[in-house]
């Protein structure tokens, strides 16, 4: 049996995503014409065949129910284990609030936790768009004899927080919290830890009401000498934690370099499939530099777009620089530039729309325009 | 539970007359209409019309298909009591198995099968037609007309009519004679090779066609007409809608460009899904320099070049200043830079090499046909391959 247990972080919603999260959790943001952001941890835990995974959620979690099910897209329907969505179950009746952080989370799973059969945890975000090819860092893991093993990017994306900086003996010397840039490694705020060291680190944080992971878990980790080696992810990484980063990681799925580290034929990002028709274009169709999903009807013009399943663009519509996501209709002569449109919407016939680069205009799940 | 009706899928056959397509695999798992399989239509078929048994009798080159079916799971065939099977031909001790020598043997050597569902109905069904069918309608004619068996006809003109098994029908609406391609047809309900039998006379009939040595054990030749002779009642369900045998390389290419119509066939209505399993690839990319008519593409493309008419699988790449003009490419076909591609199917995972011309558009010349590159092909950069060539994967060009 594989030594490894998988646990998501599926709870967070910037509220900088505004919008987009009104309704779920940056985890189950649609990304890239049919993915999911969670679909990238699930594929890289699935990839590393790790099937018991547990998914750590507290609130607007239906549509990350739906889109997970049994979990059978990721091999994880599994007669014994497997998937397991974890609501809050461990916190005390009058917790109202959102987890506080990452340590609370944790420690409101605690019992899922301590029942783990596997001696290795590996811990990951839910919304970080990277597909992080854990074999080796497996390896690494097993091999350094690290408590921790810290999966690090080789550039900071947007959105990194911490950053870890290497002594002589390749362990982490020092830990550097809520930085920008600068010195070390940016964290991916993924983790191979030993299950024993993650549930002592809780232990410690719940007895004197610390909640955060980095700052007071880590932190007293790597003061007490804990050793935490450092894995380092060389491909396409970003967070999602803000309408921006959305935009611009979506648009970087249109350069075929970028696109082809984070789906590459290797590791297959897995998701639940639903559409079953081919993309039908029409006479008048133009699409340009755009990636458009399955079962859409195409009768008007794409260009620098991603265009979700079953959307469908009327004669004379012109889309620019745009995210449709699934279902939405586009009237005829209807003209977007820079819109993120949720499922379901309808734009009527000649709507005329234009956010900028800088400032997409997002309309909500179901909107009629 | 008993169940009412099962059904029992014929996809043994070799496909012959689709060369090079069918080299390497069965023709129901032959890639149709850029997301399906062949296959894809009856089993679907069935799973939209609530028929959750179905047992698939293969026997050649069956590996892809067996892969491709799996445990039923995107047809929503993974069910507890009943599901998809696949059903080889196999040897039974102290016996002499053999393969299915006609459609009717291929059901008599699984009658095992049927008995396990001891259903009241069979449904029989090939694997080689393009379609949407509601079985469950065709199956509440059959009960209602208390029929022993309710044959599937299509309404074709009296020409096409020699082409087919004709039904000939009864001043009661029953069929009273039935005529295999007839030079000089008396009516023109022609059989879609679709039945429904009564389990029991079912049985009753494969068991005596099989002691029978004169017999080809054929449904259309043998089980039909012993049927009749013996009197019993054959009701005919005239099913309306389109219908297509692709059993040809022409008839193959013809269907497929029907699928640009969808007056001719719907593939996207809701409430008829045509399932498929899906290879889960990226949505496919068009490229700066793309141009894409009246054509269908799907996940895992990447086109930069020019694309007409043409019905695009998964995973196919068609480079830039590559034109492609009336064809059919199946899965992971690659049409590199300057290429050219009309009229013609480009098999699994070919190769069409810079500036090589596949195919040519009937007003070019004399002897007009489709052109056909069969899987895992490379053609040459520069290669011509002229209308109706058929070129297998062994050949070099």
């Amino acid at each position: 049996m594989l030594d490894f247990h998988g646990i998501i972080f599926a709870y967070r919603a910037a509220p900088a995503l505004g919008e987009l999260v009104s309704r779920r959790t940056a985890a189950s943001l649609p990304f890239c014409g049919r993915y999911r952001l969670i679909n990238f941890p699930l594929s890289s835990l699935m990839n590393a065949g790790i099937r018991d995974v547990g998914v750590i959620m507290q609130r607007d979690y239906q549509s990350l129910l739906d889109h997970l099910g049994s979990g059978k897209p990721w091999d994880m329907s599994r007669k014994d284990r497997g998937l397991r969505i974890l609501p809050p179950f461990g916190l005390p009746e009058y917790h109202k609030g959102n987890y506080a952080g990452t340590m609370e989370a944790l420690i409101a799973v605690s019992a899922y936790i301590r029942d783990i059969p596997q001696k290795h945890v590996v811990l990951m975000l839910g919304d970080l768009c990277a597909n992080i090819d854990l074999q080796p860092i497996l390896e690494q893991h097993l091999r350094s004899g690290a408590e921790i093993t810290a999966i690090c990017s080789d550039h900071t994306p947007w959105g990194a927080r911490h950053r870890f900086v290497v002594g002589e003996d390749g362990f982490v010397k020092e830990a550097l919290y809520d930085v920008k840039g600068g010195e070390g490694l940016a964290s991916l705020e993924g983790y191979v830890i030993e299950k024993e060291t993650l549930l002592r680190l809780m232990d410690y944080c719940n007895a004197r009401n610390f909640y955060r992971f980095h700052r007071d878990g880590l932190g007293y980790f790597l003061a007490e000498g804990g050793k935490m080696d450092v894995a380092v992810h060389p491909g396409y990484a970003e967070m999602i934690n803000s309408v921006e980063n959305y935009y611009r990681a979506s648009r970087d799925m249109l350069d075929s370099a970028k696109r082809h580290e984070l789906f590459p034929a290797e590791r297959p990002v897995r998701t639940k499939t639903n559409e079953g028709v081919s993309t039908y274009y029409g006479e008048h169709a133009v699409s340009r530099n755009s990636l458009v999903a399955d079962n859409c009807i195409i009768e008007g013009e794409v260009e620098n777009c991603i265009v979700f399943s079953g959307v469908r663009i009327k004669k004379g519509a012109k889309l620019k620089n745009s995210i449709i996501f699934r279902s939405c209709i586009i009237g005829e002569n209807a003209q977007l530039d820079c819109v993120i449109a949720d499922k379901d919407c309808s734009f009527a016939p000649g709507t005329d729309l234009r956010g900028s680069e800088s400032l997409p205009i997002v309309i909500g799940k179901g909107k009629q325009i | 539970m008993k169940k009412t009706c099962i059904a029992m899928l014929l996809a043994g056959g070799q496909g012959s007359r689709l060369y090079a397509l069918t080299q390497q695999a069965a023709k129901p798992s032959v890639p149709f209409g850029g997301k399906y399989r062949i296959i894809d239509f009856p089993l679907s078929n069935c799973a939209n019309s609530g028929i959750d048994t179905v047992g698939v009798l293969t026997q050649y080159r069956p590996l892809q298909l067996n892969s491709y079916i799996g445990n039923g799971q995107p047809w929503d065939l993974d069910v507890a009591e009943g599901g998809v099977y696949i059903l080889p031909p196999y040897l039974g001790a102290n016996e002499q198995g053999s393969w299915f020598t006609g459609t009717a043997n291929a059901i008599f050597q699984n009658m095992a099968f049927i008995e396990h569902y001891n259903p009241e109905n069979v449904l029989i069904l090939s694997g080689d037609h393009i379609y949407k069918m509601n079985y469950a309608e065709m199956l509440r004619e059959h009960i209602e007309k208390d029929a022993a068996c309710t044959i599937s006809v299509l309404t074709v003109s009296m020409e096409e009519a020699t082409r087919f098994g004709i039904m000939n029908v009864g001043d009661n609406g029953y069929v009273n004679e039935f005529e295999e391609k007839p030079k000089h047809p008396k009516s023109n309900l022609a059989s879609m090779g679709v039945y429904i039998f009564n389990w029991p006379k079912l049985r009753q009939y494969l068991i005596e066609d099989d002691a029978d040595p004169n017999s080809s054990k054929d449904f259309g030749k043998n089980i039909i007409p012993k049927m009749l002779a013996a009197g019993e009642k054959l009701w005919p369900y005239r099913f309306q809608g389109y219908w297509r045998d692709v059993g040809t390389i022409t008839s193959l290419w013809d269907a497929n460009m029907d699928m640009l119509s969808t007056t001719l066939i719907n593939l996207y209505d809701p409430d008829w899904p045509i399932a498929s399993r899906s290879p889960i690839c990226p949505p496919h990319y068009t490229g700066p320099d793309a141009e894409i008519v009246h054509s269908i593409v799907t996940e895992g493309c990447e086109i930069d070049g020019h694309v007409e008419n043409s019905v695009l699988s998964p995973n196919v790449i068609v480079e830039k200043g590559a034109r492609v003009l009336y064809s059919v490419l199946m899965p992971g076909a690659v049409v590199k830079e300057g290429a050219t591609v009309k009229y013609a199917i480009i098999g699994e995972n070919t190769v069409i090499g810079n500036e090589a011309v596949v195919g040519s558009a009937p007003y070019e010349g004399e002897g007009w046909g489709v052109a056909t590159c069969g899987p895992d092909l490379t053609i040459r950069p520069g290669a011509q391959v002229p209308a109706n060539a058929m070129i297998y994967t062994s050949e070099e060009v």
